[in-house]
């Protein structure tokens, strides 16, 4: 339903967005029959196609080619699938948008595998672009992601973390392949610098908007909703936005405390669902995604007048405001 | 140039690619990137054997080094479990060196080595799950995956520096030395994956697995012998060396 909603705000793009589409599945075309039925699992899966979308709506600010444009719309959404395959195993996560992950229908090793696959083949497409910048972008990118999921790592059941630390990670994890989304799709498009720079930080703030929204709906979804079960990120160790925000509640401390140990009960897990859900972090956890939301808002404004600055305000709106 | 200029060459680019991917927490918990001498050798051929060698290829063959040592992180991942902090930084140990790689082509433009190398990752993450399919694979067709395995990307490289004239040394080399490598583990009681699919293609045939596969090293020894006998290419030393490879690799193995 949500995903509906979100296409029928960019129902102007939608040829392109097909064309993308019909890309992917030549994209993750592969001689081996394992890659190809993995491939295909991902793909049926489906998803928002958040990236493609603002590098499509970014280009249409400059030249907009769907031909050139898709060349670095694709690889984009490529990385993120196949950073999706790899997350999985770090995870141990078996589902994902209610169906099994391709390290549960298979194991870790073809995951790996058909990860660094989906990898190669995005720098592969990317390749048909001779503009140096960018690859030094997504290069830059990419590296900069592996960073975060790495801190990540090493932030899990950390108690004495604060926000900095969670708003530095989450600019890694989910903000910079958005921001570089709409910058590349910037590029690409022929921006002049001051246009790139904006769209490029409304990718930013929409991106953080994006994670904390994220964030907040792993504890206010519902199992069904989110496709895993509700507080999933705790359960890992992940302290995200609303638990920084009340972290020394005694449910929660005992909560991390036997998460780290793998001794949750499913009435554990319920009544620290009950606990955040009651609180006023996930209030206060809006109120910041929101202050995102106006910053990004603040950069369309800046842009030169389009018919798609209505849109890209909409989108942005949209995923600040989504419920699952 | 003796033994000892090629194995310091080896060394040397060794460091270099170390370098290239440091990253404090990675090497604290994943230790350092794992490199395999022989690859790197025939990555150093053509250099070795005096062909025209500059920076920028210089530091292409480092990003070969690096596009390696990525794949064989994820190798260490666990088939079913990979919950240790360890495993799972393994995992962006692999990506980490990825995106490195990518960043540094990117920072000097080289668009058609990011092609190539990428298209080499693809036909090797290919051969490489083969091992997880359902389909049943002949020996040969099993030799032919190791050979990708080992051999893809330098040959990648040697393509965009048209180096081919070393791609039948290398390609004979590293599959013999893999082969080698392959029965002295089966011999000493760890048999991989790829070993025992090995394994399994050949039930029912005349001969155990270890004497077909002794059989095909014999016929790769041959085969390198006689293209190094006739080479008109190589020079002296590399002949010498690339035999007391094969020979050093075969001692390990009748040792075991």
């Amino acid at each position: 339903m949500e995903k509906m909603k979100l296409t029928l705000l960019y129902s102007d793009l939608k040829s392109d967005i097909d064309i993308i589409e019909k890309e992917l599945e030549t994209a993750l075309n592969s001689s081996s029959h394992l890659i190809n039925d993995a491939s295909l699992h991902l793909l049926q899966a489906g998803g928002k196609r958040i990236r493609p979308v603002f590098v499509l709506m970014s280009a249409k600010f400059g030249q907009y080619n769907i031909d050139q444009i898709k060349n670095i719309a694709v690889p984009l959404e490529l990385i993120h699938m196949a950073s999706l395959v790899h997350d999985d195993v770090i995870d141990d996560s078996d589902l994902r948008r209610g169906r099994h992950t391709v390290k549960a229908q298979w194991n870790n090793r073809v995951a790996m595998y058909t990860g660094d696959f989906i990898f190669a083949r995005a720098l592969e497409y990317v390749t048909s672009i001779d503009n140096v910048k960018v690859h030094q972008i997504l290069a830059k990118t990419m590296v900069e992601i592996c960073n975060g999921e790495v801190i990540q790592i090493e932030d899990k059941f950390r108690n004495n973390q604060n926000l900095k630390d969670y708003f530095r990670r989450i600019k890694r994890k989910t903000a910079l392949l958005i921001e570089s989304s709409c910058e590349l799709g910037a590029v690409v498009g022929g921006l002049d610098v001051k246009n790139v720079r904006r769209l490029k930080r409304f990718g930013y703030f929409v991106g953080m908007s994006y994670q904390i929204v994220d964030d907040i709906l792993d504890f206010t979804a519902t199992d069904k909703e989110l496709g895993k079960p509700a507080g999933s990120d705790l359960l890992q160790g992940n302290i995200t936005l609303p638990i920084l925000l009340l972290k020394d509640h005694p449910t929660i401390l005992r909560f991390v405390e036997k998460a780290s140990k793998g001794s949750v009960s499913e009435s554990d897990r319920m009544e620290m669902l009950k606990v955040v859900r009651n609180s006023d972090a996930i209030k206060k956890a809006i109120a910041l995604s929101n202050q995102y939301l106006r910053k990004a808002l603040k950069e369309v404004d800046a842009l030169p007048n389009h018919p798609m600055k209505k849109k890209l305000r909409d989108v942005a709106l949209f995923i600040g405001k989504r419920k699952f | 140039m003796d033994a000892t200029y090629i194995q310091q060459s080896i060394e040397q680019l060794k460091t270099n690619i170390f370098m290239h991917v440091r990253h404090r927490t990675l090497i604290q918990h994943t230790g350092s990137p794992v490199l395999d001498e022989n690859q790197l050798f025939y990555l150093l051929l053509p250099f070795l054997n005096g062909e025209k060698w500059d920076e920028q290829i210089f530091e292409s063959a480092i990003t070969v080094g690096i596009v390696h040592a990525s794949l064989n992180e994820h190798d260490k991942i666990s088939e079913k479990n990979a919950t240790s902090k360890e495993q799972q930084l393994t995992v962006l140990s692999g990506d980490y060196y990825s995106g490195r790689y990518y960043e540094i082509l990117a920072h000097s433009g080289n668009i058609s080595l990011i092609r190539q190398l990428s298209e080499g990752i693809v036909s090797r993450c290919e051969h490489q799950i083969k091992q997880y399919e359902a389909s049943q694979y002949t020996i040969n067709e099993w030799y032919q995956v190791i050979s990708v395995i080992q051999t893809e990307l330098i040959k990648r490289f040697y393509q965009v520096y048209e180096y081919e004239q070393y791609g039948s040394f290398m390609h004979t080399g590293l599959l013999l030395l893999q082969l080698q490598k392959e029965l002295q583990l089966h011999q000493s009681g760890t048999t991989s994956n790829l070993f025992a699919k090995m394994q399994d293609s050949v039930l029912g045939e005349e001969g155990s697995i270890e004497l077909i596969i002794q059989k095909e090293i014999d016929s790769l020894k041959s085969l390198l012998n006689e293209n190094i006998r006739t080479s008109t290419i190589l020079k002296d030393d590399l002949k010498l060396y690339i035999q007391h490879q094969v020979a050093l690799n075969e001692k390990v193995t009748r040792e075991r």
